[in-house]
């Protein structure tokens, strides 16, 4: 994995579908000063408008899968979809439960995977920084 | 000629026009920093409303009426009356107008010695 160049902060919106905020919490964690993923731009937004990447915890419950799917189409391309969690990755413990919609690549196309019960925040920052240089070849127009 | 001094300051609409002009260039300016890759006539110009369907413009709006809730509930006794006395028909209207039109000359004209 190389980065060539950062052209700009990396921006991502957070949505939970349904996560026991196991993993949310070690997404807050990966931005505590601990490991201070702020200090390669990247950033939570408040709006998938202003963002480049999707964060996604949770097995995307029944009243979670149109809200998921409006976040996406409304985030700007090119985008990247990042899942953290098994639960977004398989159903996890919930895994063929009658209230599930998911998993997230039901829904949404999904770039990166970040298995994990939860994460740890290593393992999320390295999923970002995966899914950087993933929208950096599709913004260059070399991703395959 | 065009600036007016008050003793107390300036005004120059010249001055004026030539801020507004290089405030807009500013703006303009910062404005291009913003994203402009949206694709337009898709989700991606709605407005972001926690991912749910932005409601109706009906459902949200807050009608004027609401502002006076208070004032119109401390004074429902009078608009209740006043409300009973709009029928909407013209009779009413008329005889409204006679009886105030009676009144006025009572209270008015009759006191100052009447129409002379």
């Amino acid at each position: 994995m190389k980065f060539k160049q950062f052209k700009r902060a990396l921006w991502v919106f957070h949505i939970n579908t349904g996560s026991c905020n196991g993993c949310d919490i070690e997404i807050i964690a990966a931005l505590t000063p601990r490991y201070d993923a702020e200090r390669f731009g990247i950033k939570l937004v408040g709006s998938p408008r202003h963002a480049d990447a999707l964060l996604v915890t949770g097995p995307v419950t029944r009243q979670m899968a149109d809200k998921l799917k409006l976040v996406f189409d409304q985030t700007p391309d090119p985008k990247v979809v990042m899942c953290v969690g098994h639960c977004g990755i398989s159903g996890g413990v919930f895994h063929e439960s009658y209230n599930l919609i998911g998993p997230v690549d039901n829904i949404i196309p999904v770039d990166v995977y970040v298995p994990g019960c939860p994460p740890r925040p290593e393992a999320i920052i390295e999923g970002v920084a995966k899914a950087w240089v993933k929208l950096e070849l599709i913004e260059k127009g070399e991703w395959k | 000629m065009l600036t007016l001094d008050s003793g107390s300051g300036i005004w120059t609409p010249i001055l004026w026009l030539f801020l507004f002009v290089l405030f807009s260039v500013i703006v303009l300016w910062l404005r291009g920093f913003g994203r402009s890759d949206y694709k337009k006539g898709t989700d991606q110009t709605m407005i972001f409303f926690s991912g749910n369907m932005e409601p109706l413009k009906d459902m949200v709006h807050i009608r004027s009426t609401n502002l006076y809730w208070g004032f119109t509930e401390s004074l429902s006794v009078v608009f209740e009356k006043l409300r009973k006395a709009h029928t909407g028909r013209i009779n009413d209207y008329v005889y409204w107008f006679v009886v105030v039109l009676a009144l006025l000359f009572i209270i008015v004209i009759l006191p100052g010695g009447g129409l002379q």
